[in-house]
């Protein structure tokens, strides 16, 4: 909690985007030395930050933290004075080209692992130490970097308008370059199809990290650490299934309800809840993926390769998923039984009322009777065939469907 | 293709059923071996004339035998003439033909070749057989090689294929080893199934129907990346320290990327430029209830019915595997994308046209 704080501290004066680099810059990147004191404020940040008072208060939060234990005090210090590092790299490399984003896709990982990929750091350290976390979390830095850069991009795309009216970016000019000549077009209606191909594009970006996600989280065994990593988790997969193909994104701030984030705060407190929800919203994104996006097989295939991972770590629900679901289909799908009868009733009904109304319309139906048995006398005794075969009958959409599923299908290895 | 190139112990190789649609892939990969192998094919047919845009190998230094698989005196003469160190047989009829047919070629010429190989001392087989040998119409997640084979398979080419895998498998012993490549819906350049029906489908205007919620996952292998799996276990089977671990065993091949059903439609009919505005959904019970009316007629009619709900039930089943050991064992992992793959294949049909 503490670690959290501190941390705050630092993001604020970041984001202040009224102070002063050369305020700002030696802040940063001399934090650390901060925690050694026991009376240190600042209150030259703006009033418009929301987290103002930590930095006012920040004695408070010193004094806390000595309490803590000599390792975990070392933790934090070192990684605030990475990320604080971090950070002033950032603002002083690009403070000049922050209308166009970071440049590449390799500098977008780098500035989210910065500002997220090294709390994760921290936080592992801390998890491990305590025995809250397996020691393969420590050892594999690409499933905490991943929790990280997961929540970052995309919060980044979320973002995207209220950071371009602040006068910022972070979309990778890599990625964005190939839909427009510059993010401000991505505003404009008229563009509105590009941008969202360009946030499909970013959604795969986002969604590369989910599985080493999902794997962080198994490895955590200590309940109120696991709801305190998986909570922001299934916010962020909720909040990329809120903004992929969502036009709103350029135009306003958006924010996942309310109603929802309590909803899956209650449900993520252990790993099945995890699973269920990662699956559920891979799933809408799937389901809202366009064909004509340049994006599409990529969505698709990365949303396959998330349910496939989830299926595969945890067969039994994988299992349960396919007993279950097969159960509520006989519970809420009718039964093959009636579903037969209610084809056999539509079939009579629609015979007899067409027979009615070629009736009423005058047909002579001893003619037809009369060909009826002359077909049957071909069929079974091989008589001549009757001039008029009445093969028209079958209803045209069964034949479209039918020829449908015979393509698809060419009988067994599809 | 990012092929690293490979080699493998051996100077002949035979691949049975060579001139087939993975044949002719089989035929490019070993060509790509380094250093190259002789390469013979035995097949009832010639080689056929091949796009150098998609097939890398010379036809001109390829060994083609034609012969019966069933005919012990064809196999026999043919493999005592080139004696190879493996032999490939991916020979199969294709799809839809009658079930005298699969059992002729799939179980009798299995078991000739087998007999065959034996006798005339042929250090090891590699056998195509298939993903579908796991798959009766319900849901398949994630399956893997301990899966068992269902109490009723699909059709007689499943049931048959199952048959010969299991033949091909008894038969391995420190003599004469054998392995089994089972992939998952085989598309890509020459195939005459998957990819043109479903363009055939757009076409037709067919692209803006959906029989199902698509939610079910299936798997796909692009075929370059089914015929470099075989060249993996022909590779590990004659490497006497690896023999043991794939000698009577069998690998499940796919892309490592299972689709959602109608997803890979989509791509393909993408690929023409057809885009759905609006896609009609038929829900799987309805598209049940459909099958019975399209029986009912069809059999009024006597004409086989396209549409039966047996056929609405596999469209909407889960149907994809877990290639783990195929990873582990031979090292595979898929040289082709999905997308590269169907890029390839509709490219590949757009010049056949254009030759006609």
């Amino acid at each position: 909690m503490i670690f959290y704080v501190i941390l705050r501290g630092l993001d604020t004066i970041e984001d202040d985007t009224e102070l002063d680099n050369d305020i700002k810059i030696p802040l940063l990147r001399s934090f650390k030395s901060v925690l050694d004191k026991d009376d240190w404020t600042f209150d030259g940040v703006s009033e418009k930050e929301h987290d103002r008072i930590v930095l006012v208060e920040f004695d408070t939060v010193l004094t806390e933290f000595h309490k803590l234990k000599p390792e975990y005090q070392k933790i934090i210090a070192n990684i605030t004075h990475k990320m604080g590092n971090g950070m002033a790299d950032y603002i002083s490399k690009e403070s000049q080209k922050n209308y166009e984003g970071v440049e590449t896709i390799a500098a977008y990982d780098l500035y989210c692992h910065h500002v997220a990929g090294i709390v994760g750091e921290g936080l592992t350290q801390l998890a491990v130490l305590s025995g809250f976390g397996e020691p393969i979390l420590d050892k594999n830095p690409q499933l905490y970097n991943s929790m990280g850069l997961f929540l970052q991009k995309t919060n980044i795309i979320r973002d995207f308008r209220e950071d371009l009216d602040d006068g910022r970016s972070f979309w990778p000019k890599e990625v964005w370059s190939k839909y427009a000549d510059s993010l401000v077009d991505f505003t404009k209606p008229e563009n509105e199809k590009k941008a969202l191909h360009c946030v499909s594009d970013l959604a795969v970006l986002s969604l590369q990290h989910v599985e080493d996600c999902i794997e962080y989280l198994e490895n955590i065994n200590e309940p109120s650490l696991f709801s305190f990593c998986a909570i922001p988790q299934v916010m962020s997969i909720a909040t990329l299934e809120l903004v992929f193909n969502n036009k709103d994104i350029f135009y306003r701030n958006i924010k996942i309800r309310r109603g929802l984030a309590a909803k899956l705060i209650l449900e993520s407190g252990n790993i099945a809840g995890v699973y269920r929800i990662f699956k559920d919203y891979t799933r809408k994104i799937h389901l809202r993926n366009r064909p004509d996006d340049p994006n599409f097989l990529r969505i698709e295939i990365i949303c396959g390769k998330i349910e496939k991972f989830i299926d595969e770590h945890d067969p039994t629900s994988a299992l349960n998923v396919a007993k279950a679901s097969r159960a509520t289909k006989r519970k809420n799908e009718p039964s093959e039984f009636a579903i037969f009868v209610a084809a056999a009733a539509i079939l009579s009904v629609t015979c007899g009322t067409m027979v009615l109304i070629a009736y009423l319309n005058g047909a002579r139906f001893d003619l037809v009777f009369a060909d009826g048995l002359k077909m049957v006398n071909h069929l079974l005794f091989n008589g001549p065939m009757p001039s008029s075969a009445h093969e028209n009958v079958v209803p045209a959409v069964t034949a479209t469907v039918a020829s449908v599923v015979e393509s698809v299908i060419p009988h067994s290895d599809l | 293709m990012s092929t690293q190139p490979l080699s493998i112990p051996a100077k002949k190789v035979l691949l049975v059923g060579g001139c087939g649609f993975l044949g002719l892939h089989l035929i490019d990969q070993f060509w790509n071996l380094s250093p190259r192998p002789e390469i013979h094919v035995f097949d009832i047919r010639e080689l056929p004339k091949v796009s150098p845009n998609f097939y890398k190998f010379n036809p001109s230094q390829i060994n083609v035998h034609i012969g019966d698989l069933t005919s012990p005196t064809d196999v026999s003469e043919v493999i005592s003439r080139i004696s190879p160190e493996v032999i490939v047989h991916s020979a199969s009829p294709v799809h839809g033909m009658g079930s005298a047919i699969y059992y002729k070629v799939n179980v009798d010429g299995t078991k000739n070749l087998i007999a065959c190989a034996k006798k005339l001392k042929v250090p090891a087989l590699v056998y195509t057989s298939s993903a579908g040998v796991l798959f009766n119409g319900d849901d398949l997640y994630n399956a893997d090689e301990t899966h068992p084979f269902p109490a009723k398979s699909m059709d007689a080419y499943n049931l048959t294929k199952q048959i010969a895998e299991e033949l091909v498998l008894k038969a391995d012993s420190p003599e004469f080893r054998t392995t089994a490549i089972r992939p998952a819906g085989i598309f890509g350049p020459g195939d005459r199934q998957m990819i043109p029906a479903l363009r055939a489908m757009g076409q037709k205007g067919q692209h803006k129907i959906q029989l199902g919620n698509n939610l079910n996952l299936f798997d796909v292998t692009y075929v370059g990346n089914v015929a470099y799996s075989h060249v993996l276990a022909a590779q590990k089977i004659l490497d006497p320290k690896e023999a043991d671990k794939v000698g009577g065993e069998c690998f499940l091949i796919t892309n490592d990327a299972p689709i959602y059903f109608w997803s890979l439609g989509r791509a393909v009919w993408n690929y023409d430029g057809l885009v759905a505005e609006r896609t009609f959904v038929i829900p799987r019970s309805v598209g049940i209830a459909i099958g019975y009316v399209s029986e009912f007629f069809s059999s009024l009619l006597g004409k086989e019915p396209g549409l039966t709900p047996f056929r609405v039930r596999t469209t909407c089943a889960v149907r994809y595997y877990n290639i783990t050991k195929a990873k582990t064992v031979l090292g595979y992992a898929p040289q082709t994308s999905l997308e590269e793959g169907i890029n390839l294949t509709c490219a590949s049909m757009d010049e056949s046209l254009e030759k006609k």
